[in-house]
């Protein structure tokens, strides 16, 4: 459940890409369909206007050009323009060449039949007898009292109510595709819940029942095994405590004290000690003394045990790992197998792991990147394949 | 003296355009019971712009005949046809630009 309260900073990278794809290509989507409808609707609305006009119109522009017709006739003793208040009105000849015009616009289109301009409708005719040369008569009317305004109060009015089914869309679709991310990450939450708690008891079992034997009463081959013993056991504990750690008590208050670290340092070392001779691993250590952080002395130690278990797991027989201390930073570096270049953006994610040939669930530095956050601790990560891997931390 | 000379050589020719139309045209035109206007209005009716009518007025000055006039055809057998013009093309374009000037809508409605 914890898992499904916090999926969103779990999300990966790539998921995140596919989130921004999918909301960008909707956005998109969504847009070009607001568009189309409304385009559709200004484009019917105009259309029921112009079907509403064309009759009066067509009347209007004949009664005009009988007048036309009267002028061309008495136009030696008359040369006054028919005018109409119902109307305003121009006339063009066969070159499209104004003859005269009492028209509010004065570029009229002479290919369309009927229009729609700046609050005018305009209707175009052209004259079977050319009166006065005229072959084109357009008319003008207004438009009806705030009609523009009215298509466009509505269109902004359907325009948002499909909108807002679109983004309910949206959403639905988006909770669609991130179901199943959501639920690979709680299964595996809880699937590892329910294992550690399996685990905790055989496992602090064995520890101490080894702790009990005393060694020295034994034979050198007998020592041997059950130090192996040990060494399996530590790192099953190892694993249990980052697992409980990520799934239960990441989220459990801090204890925050000072931390000697260099102190802290040679203890894990001392406590990785019988796994690193295990692969025959030498080390280099340069600490610096009296450094120190404020920092739960837990949290610290799950820094150090990642960062050490994973330099130890993916070292080479026989390598090294220097451990650096300086005021300021602790790195840890292996000369083991590395990591491709391409992976390691990735490493940091939950249940990511760069080589599958060793076992492991990914989580170790999902958890060091989460305590480095918590205290502000900056993590950086550099690699070479089959050279090794360098980690530090520094505040 | 260049430029006195050039005006009045311009002036000159301006003005002999303007009296061939006034000569040549409307003298002959003069007392028809149908004038120079009206015809030039039934031009308009049928040609409406200044390219198409001095067009179908030069072919017809140039070469009358029953079937291109705008005449109705019991006017024209009344009337007879024209003579085809005496005037040659630069001054025929010239006497129909004056014709066009004179009679034209343009600028007059009001
Ligand atoms: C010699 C006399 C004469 C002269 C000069 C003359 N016209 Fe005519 N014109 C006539 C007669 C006669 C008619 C009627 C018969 C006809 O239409 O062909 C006529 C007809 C016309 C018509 C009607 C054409 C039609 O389609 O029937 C026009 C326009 C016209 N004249 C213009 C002119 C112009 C412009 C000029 C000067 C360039 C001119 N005329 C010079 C005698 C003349």
């Amino acid at each position: 459940m914890l898992a499904l309260k916090s999926w969103d900073t779990h999300l990966r990278a790539s998921e995140k890409k596919t989130l921004v794809s999918f909301l960008l290509l909707y956005a998109f989507l969504t847009s070009l369909i607001l568009v189309f409808v409304a385009i559709f609707y200004y484009a019917s609305q105009r259309e029921l206007l112009f079907q509403e006009k064309r009759e009066i119109l067509s009347t209007l522009t004949n009664e005009h050009i009988a007048h036309l017709k009267n002028l061309h006739n008495t136009f030696d003793k008359n040369q006054t323009y028919p005018r109409d208040t119902r109307y305003e009105s121009a006339i063009f000849d066969s070159s499209l060449k104004e003859i005269f015009s009492t028209l509010h616009s004065n570029s009229v289109n002479l290919y369309e039949d009927i229009y729609f301009e700046k609050g005018h409708i305009y209707f175009i005719k052209e004259l079977e007898f050319y009166y006065l040369g005229a072959r084109y008569c357009a008319l003008e009317i207004p438009a009806p009292q705030g009609w523009e305004h009215a298509v466009y109060q509505k269109l902004f009015l359907y325009g948002g109510i499909i909108f807002l089914v679109l983004v309910v869309i949206g959403y639905f679709l988006l909770l669609l595709l991130l179901e199943p991310m959501r639920q690979a990450i709680s299964l595996l939450d809880r699937f590892i819940k329910d294992t550690t708690h399996e685990l905790n008891t055989p496992v602090h079992t064995i520890l101490s029942n080894i702790e009990m034997i005393e060694l020295a009463t034994l034979d050198a081959s007998l020592c041997k095994k059950l130090n192996r013993i040990a060494i399996a056991s530590k790192t099953i504990s190892n694993l249990y405590d980052d697992l409980t750690y990520l799934v239960l008590s990441h989220h459990a208050p801090s204890h925050n004290e000072v931390v000697v670290l260099k102190a802290l340092i040679e203890e894990r070392m001392e406590y990785f000690h019988l796994l690193m001779e295990s692969k025959k691993i030498s080390q280099s250590l340069f600490l610096e003394e009296h450094v120190t952080l404020v920092i739960d002395r837990k949290k610290m130690t799950k820094i150090i045990d990642n960062l050490l278990s994973n330099a130890i797991k993916y070292n080479t027989l026989k390598g090294n790992i220097t451990v650096t201390l300086t005021s300021f930073s602790l790195s840890i570096e292996d000369t083991g197998v590395g990591i491709e270049e391409s992976k390691l953006p990735h490493v940091f994610e939950r249940y990511s792991r760069f080589d599958t040939t060793v076992g492991g669930f990914g989580i170790g530095l999902n958890i060091v990147s989460l305590i480095a956050k918590e205290y502000g601790l900056h993590v950086s990560l550099s690699s070479e394949l089959k050279k090794g891997t360098k980690v530090s931390l520094s505040w | 003296m260049v430029k006195k000379c050039f005006l009045i050589f311009t002036l000159a020719l301006s003005l002999e355009a303007k009296s061939l139309y006034e000569h040549h045209c409307v003298s002959c035109h003069d007392g028809m019971t149908i004038t120079l206007e009206k015809f030039f209005f039934r031009y308009l009716l049928k040609y409406s712009s200044e390219a198409e009518v001095q067009k179908a007025l030069f072919a017809y000055m140039k070469n009358p005949k029953a079937e291109t006039s705008i005449l109705e055809p019991w006017l024209i057998n009344r009337i007879g046809i024209k003579k085809p013009t005496t005037l040659n093309d630069k001054e025929l374009d010239a006497a129909l630009k004056d014709y066009w000037e004179q009679h034209k809508v343009f600028g007059k409605l009001k």
